[in-house]
């Protein structure tokens, strides 16, 4: 209650001061704490290395845990919504919790940038999905990439193992699509949870049906776990990864054992090795090293990478929307969104931004590239 | 009084909240309130019947996806379009829980002591992974766009106006579960924590009463789902996952899991807590860390090892406790019907050679026995020699290995002890069996519970307050008649044991049985005592009751027995009329040691 | 399926129920002296895993500024009365609590302990998450002894809720592994055992030979079953129910971290490993009424094989069957064990 009244009287006396000097809140909503958390943390992190004001206007970054749930997603949001007046919010890191923030933001009329993965959130842009945007790459873009380089390679069956949540099964969705239309059979669907300490069950049935490639659906270290035991067990055909595993601990985890694993991932993940007429490549790498100033050599994570490029579609849509309104507003909101619905060739570290009024992620085929683990590192190819 | 008047008020604060706070703290009340409702069966379930249920979350889940399914589904079965709506919803989840509430029930309500707790962890997760695994509902990613509630034609899409649904059903759940608790059904049911072999005895059917209050508790958890699918308008199956249910548990505890307002106090505590460690933990520390669950988990500890039974208890220390029965034994009313009384010398009660093993030792060896109206039998014997096994067996606590024991004619060996009860027989225990904290009136008005009739609905909507006083004026009758009628509105735990044991008679006696066991009734009782007692006993005896007395004082039986049965090794060894059996070799030997 | 597989299967069911009894062991343990039953057991396991870890990655655990923290924390709870006792008494708890942890944070911050051979780092994982265990007693729950066991379970709940927090800020979101004992690995018709399975199984194997013969046949297991019975009766006999409480937590706290230290090469462990695996445990634990450690043991090892087929018949619903399975085991095990009616 003391803190609430504090707050009131700092914003009455600012708004006393003139309005010339409002603030823009940016309400943040991550999953720091619970299974998604090591989508989360990275996301808070980056955060803290967001420029403090744009346009010339102070900016405040407001961050929530969720802790991986959609009651305390949807409970944070309005809490943002209503006792801070944020202008935007940002998040969640998950599908179902952004999924449940949608209603909220759409009653609030304030624009919201989700930086989970199911194109579910954004499409098709409806009176609630057009105050929604995401940074990630949809799952349907990933899969399409694998899909490609399997077909490309000669695979003809597939084995699915993904994780028993959201994520695994957004992307069994948009797989098993894309796998039909391109005539790749899936033989075999299975699942598990992230704090399983075995899956040989389900391994030893990824054998049996004899499939030419593997497609492990995790984020974060426990996608080792079925890949381990694929090789412990003899697996020789091909590993393909999700864009989820893109993080360093993933490599420290799996070892030698993920020598030759394939999977598509944002550009940010091999900033270094992008072409130098690559115009992400300085974008990526200009978010790389601040990254990693802050938190230790090679710890960036793609995920981090998605919050980034929600500050920069800010950092450009910001500007443009002052010129119509004040921070605060209402106005101010719907010009916001307005700006960031009309974005075009905005360079962030996972590619190049195009919104349009029915396409509210932008990303064309510059925002993907397949990575191969080499030498315990990552590897751009194609 | 004064705690009516404290109500009142707290309800007139809650109806204004809503124009008066700003809606922020508005969303936070409507969560307390959804949490308050599931904390609410959990203390009827769990703080007063004592069985731990870690499950809640599922039947919450169930509410939850009922309507959620049924409000946004493409391709509903004809039949089931009539419920396409939140209100058919709400009949549906009602149904649906109900009837997995009673096929669960049935399965792991058996399971005694610390299996239970399992039992519901297993289910809990089982219907969670259920909830992520269907297609039809969303997996887990969920169902979006629910419909909103629709009262008298006002769409509730505001949390405002949400709030005073939430709240009048919560309230209205507060005010049914507390009718309940305050009543024949209820009394059975505040048996259940550590007094079931007694209540069994006093024709409680124990079994039921479990079963009726997780059936409650499971409604209860379904609407609170129901109200906050139509809230949020979003369901996934991360809110009623196993962490929740634990999460529930806990809220009961720490507000008092014995106290029906500890629901609440519980819920306020947790949900206002987690906001403000979420605010204020990041300006102490920094965003670099996530302290809130390590806080969370400290305070938590901190206030359990201050309040062991909760916060409720504490709070309610502070306000000056209010008379909370009426002043006056005022209990009139039209006594109960009377059970038609046997004449004077029928046979009441025949043991025939009864055997009670237990493994390799023969606590009863073919003892033999039969009890008259009109009659005081005794039983004597050195301390092991079988008495209340004896006791036990005749009662129905524990089935005999062989033999016979009839009662009125009919053989009752081996029936539920449930069942004898309500033929006719009643007993008191060895070691007291009361329920400490409920007042001795209440505590002899269970011993009347099978001349009620009145069940669970009529007690929640105190429809049945007509039996109920006339309940409470037989259990009053019992107590003058016993001589404790200065006693009756005293805690039964704060008596002295003589005085408990005299408790136990009048429970027995407000059963209206034809024949009494006593198991010595006399310990701890002064002279005048025994004096009073043993006159109550003559008293009993003229008017055509059978006494089967288990007793050591020697003084007490002896004047008032009409034969005595003596007992040793589990056999009997003497049988006669008082002034035989005293002289009788066998018995003073067993008593006092041969000589050799 | 065939028998391979199954035979596969099987011995997966056997390692993975290992690890459960291991847990099983202590919960039962923990539960048959105090009456608490243990949630954070899990918790210990992870500590122990992902401090060993941490040393061989080079970093300092984070479980070393909570064994200082606690150990202050200690001392200056049980200061006034150890003074009151006497000097000596004063002396050993600030030997314990405060020279000794400060002993282990020179050890490892002074030499890193990364470049330590493997038996080495063990003994200064064990060496720093061991001592919690008493700690833990003194902090948490010694207050607090005599409270019913529903109070001593919600307080565990909030323990767990605090170590796994803890966890977090400490080891981080991402999990890790370390390096087996033994690279050996026997080769018996087409089955593998990894000579660290062998240490898993071969050490629930002897814990539950040692426990059982402890509890039923020595004087002092006696003793410490004792005072959960009866604790002023306990008392009253001449025995320290505390110390009884301080010896429990640490025997469990030395199973827990032994266990996390045994599984980290085996599978990746994780801040919040600890729940699920203390959760199957706990089934575990209670197939044996929480009294009986072979048939506690037994159970952990049915609910790996019930987990291990499942994950091959129908991997998308394993936690369904498995838990849905325990029922009717449940209900068997409720008929045959004689509950006696707890007494408020």
């Amino acid at each position: 209650m003391k803190l609430h009244r504090k707050s009131l009287l700092v914003a009455l006396l600012a708004s006393i001061a003139g309005s010339a000097f409002a603030d823009i809140n940016v309400g943040v909503v991550v999953s720091a704490t619970g299974p998604a958390a090591s989508l989360g943390i990275p996301e808070k992190n980056t955060f803290a290395l967001m420029p403090a004001s744009i346009g010339g206007e102070k900016v405040n970054y407001i961050i929530l845990d969720d802790a991986t749930d959609t009651t305390t997603a949807v409970k944070n949001t309005r809490k943002l919504l209503t006792e801070d007046k944020v202008d935007v919010i940002v998040g969640s890191s998950i599908t179902p919790n952004s999924l449940a923030m949608i209603d909220v933001v759409a009653e609030a009329e304030t624009p919201m940038i989700s930086m989970a993965a199911s194109a579910a959130i954004v499409d098709p842009v409806d009176a609630k999905r057009k105050w929604v945007f995401k940074t990630p790459q949809n799952d349907v873009q990933m899969s399409t990439a694998l899909v490609e380089h399997m077909t490309n390679a000669g695979i003809k069956t597939v084995a699915f193992i993904g994780f028993a949540d959201a994520y695994g099964e957004g992307w069994y969705r948009e797989f098993s699509k894309i796998a039909e239309a391109r005539k790749l059979q899936i033989v075999a669907n299975e699942r598990f949870n992230r704090a399983d300490t075995s899956v040989t069950g389900q391994v030893l049935k990824i054998i049996a049906a004899k499939p030419d490639a593997i497609l492990v659906a995790g984020a974060g270290t426990p996608a080792a776990l079925p890949q381990k035991t694929l090789k412990e067990k003899g697996y020789k055909g091909a590993y393909y990864q999700t864009h989820g595993v893109a993080n360093k601990d993933f490599l420290r985890v799996c070892g030698k054992d993920c020598e030759g694993t394939l999977l598509p991932a944002g550009p940010v993940l091999v900033a270094a090795q992008l072409p130098a007429d690559n115009p992400i490549k300085k974008v990526a790498e200009d978010y790389v090293a601040k990254y990693e100033a802050a938190h230790g050599k090679g710890n960036t994570s793609t995920f981090g990478a998605h919050a980034w490029d929600a500050g920069l579609l800010l950092q450009n849509a910001i500007p443009v929307a002052l010129k119509k309104a004040k921070p605060g507003s209402k106005e101010f909101k719907a010009a916001l969104r307005d700006a960031l619905e009309g974005l075009k060739n905005v360079t962030v570290s996972h590619g190049i931004v195009n919104m349009s009024a029915q396409d509210h992620l932008g990303f064309d085929q510059r925002a993907r590239v397949m990575v191969k683990v080499e030498n315990g590192d990552w590897k751009l190819i194609k | 009084m004064k705690s009516r008047a404290i109500v009142a008020v707290f309800v007139v604060l809650l109806a204004l909240a809503p124009l008066a706070l700003p809606e922020f703290y508005v969303t936070l009340l409507n969560y307390i309130g959804l949490y308050a409702l599931v904390a609410l069966g959990l203390v009827l379930l769990t703080g007063i019947g004592g069985l731990t249920s870690f499950g809640q979350a599922a039947f919450v889940g169930m509410g939850a996806y009922a309507t959620a399914w049924l409000t946004t589904a493409a391709n509903l079965p004809a039949w089931l379009a009539p419920l396409a709506n939140p209100w058919g919803g709400l009949l549906a989840g009602l149904v649906l829980t109900a009837l997995v509430a009673l096929l669960l029930g049935a399965l792991t309500l058996r399971l005694s002591g610390h299996y239970l707790p399992l039992g519901t962890i297993a289910w809990g997760i089982s219907i969670y992974f259920l909830f992520g695994n269907l297609e039809f509902l969303g997996g887990h990613t969920g169902i979006g766009s629910i419909p909103p509630l629709s009262l008298a034609g006002l769409e509730l899409r505001d949390g405002r106006q949400f709030y005073f649904l939430i709240w009048v059903v919560l309230l209205a759940a507060v005010w049914l579960t507390r009718n309940l608790l305050d009543s024949r059904s209820g009394r059975a049911i505040r048996a259940l924590k550590g007094g079931v072999v007694m209540a069994e005895a006093m024709g409680v059917d124990t079994g039921r009463a479990k079963i009726v209050i997780f059936l409650i508790a499971a409604l209860f958890a379904c609407v609170s789902g129901w109200l906050y699918a139509h809230l949020q308008r979003f369901v996934n199956p991360t809110p009623f996952g196993l962490h929740v249910g634990i999460e529930y548990l806990f809220m009961a505890v720490i507000g008092g899991a014995a106290h029906v307002w500890g629901a609440l106090v519980g819920a306020t505590l947790i949900t206002v807590l987690k906001q403000w460690l979420q605010d204020l933990l990041p300006q102490l520390f920094g965003a670099t860390g996530n302290f809130e669950v390590i806080a969370f988990g400290l305070l938590m500890i901190f206030v359990l090892h201050r309040a062991r039974e909760g916060l409720w208890p504490w709070l309610a220390r502070l306000v000056p406790a209010a008379a909370s029965r009426p002043a006056s034994a005022d209990f009139r009313g039209e006594s109960l019907g009377r059970r038609p009384v046997p004449a004077v010398g029928t046979p009441l009660l025949e043991v025939k050679d009864a055997v009670k093993k237990f493994g390799g030792l023969v606590a009863n060896d073919r003892m033999s026995l039969s009890v008259s109206a009109g009659e005081i039998l005794a039983l004597i014997g050195p301390n092991g020699a079988g008495k209340s096994t004896l006791f036990n067996l005749i009662t129905g606590v524990d089935p005999p290995t062989s033999g016979a024991v009839q009662f009125l004619g009919q053989r009752v060996d081996g029936q539920s002890s449930r069942v004898i009860a309500r033929k006719g027989m009643s007993r008191t225990f060895q070691h007291v069996r009361l329920l400490p904290a409920m007042s001795v009136l209440e505590n002899v008005a269970l011993g009347a519970h099978m001349r009620g009739r009145q069940g669970v609905p009529a007690a929640m909507l105190h429809l049945e307050r007509n039996e109920e006083s006339r309940l409470l004026a037989e259990a009053a009758r019992q107590c003058e008649r016993v001589g404790l009628a200065d006693h009756i509105h005293d805690a039964a735990g704060s008596l002295p044991l003589g005085k408990q044991r005299i408790v136990e008679i009048a429970r027995a006696l407000a059963a209206d049985p034809c024949l009494l066991l006593l198991d010595e009734p006399a310990a701890g009782l002064r002279f005048l005592e025994k004096q009073s007692l043993a006159e109550l006993l003559r008293l009993l005896r003229a008017e055509g009751m059978g006494i089967l007395l288990v007793e050591h004082d020697m003084e007490f039986v002896m004047d008032l027995a009409d034969r005595v049965v003596v007992m040793e090794f589990g056999k009997k060894i003497a049988e006669g009329l008082p002034r035989e059996v005293q002289s009788n070799p066998a018995v003073i030997e067993a008593y006092l040691g041969g000589v050799d | 399926m065939d028998l391979q597989i199954a035979l596969l299967l099987g011995q997966d069911g056997i390692v993975n129920g290992a690890i459960y009894a291991l847990l099983a062991l202590a919960l039962v343990l923990v539960f048959a002296v105090t009456r608490v039953i243990f949630i954070p057991q899990g918790e210990f396991v992870a500590y122990g895993a992902l401090t060993l870890a941490s040393f061989q990655t080079g970093q300092t655990p984070g479980t070393l500024w909570l064994l200082l923290a606690f150990g202050v924390a200690v001392t200056l709870i049980d200061a006034p009365a150890s003074l009151r006792i006497g000097k000596g008494r004063f002396m050993r708890l600030l030997g314990w609590q405060i020279v000794y942890p400060f002993v282990i944070t020179v050890l490892v911050l002074g030499t890193g302990a990364k470049d330590w051979p493997m038996l080495l780092q063990v003994v200064l994982a064990l060496a720093i998450v061991v001592p919690l265990g008493p700690q833990l007693y003194r902090l948490a729950y010694q207050p607090i002894a005599e409270a019913p066991v529903l109070v001593l379970l919600i307080v565990s709940v909030a323990v767990h809720l605090a170590l796994v927090g803890l966890g977090l800020l400490f080891f981080g979101a991402e999990g890790s592994r370390t390096p087996a004992f033994s690279e050996t690995s026997i080769d018996i018709g087409g089955l593998t055992i990894t000579g660290q399975s062998l240490w898993v199984v071969g050490a629930s194997a002897l814990l539950i030979v040692a426990l059982y013969f402890f509890f039923e046949k020595s004087l002092y297991g006696k003793a410490l079953r004792a005072t959960a019975v009866n604790r002023a009766g306990a008392r009253l006999m001449g025995i320290s129910t505390t110390l009884a409480g301080k010896l429990t937590f640490l025997l469990a706290a030395a199973i827990g971290a032994l266990s996390g230290v045994l599984i980290a090469p085996i599978t990746t462990v994780y801040y919040d490993t600890g729940f699920l695996i203390g959760l199957k445990g706990f089934v575990g634990a209670i197939v044996g009424g929480l009294a009986s450690y072979p048939v506690a043991a037994a159970g952990a090892v049915l609910v790996g094989l019930l987990e291990s087929f499942s994950s091959f018949w129908a991997s998308a619903f394993k936690e369904v069957i498995v838990f849905t399975l325990i029922i009717p085991v449940l209900v068997w095990r409720s008929l045959t064990t004689h509950h006696v009616e707890e007494d408020e």
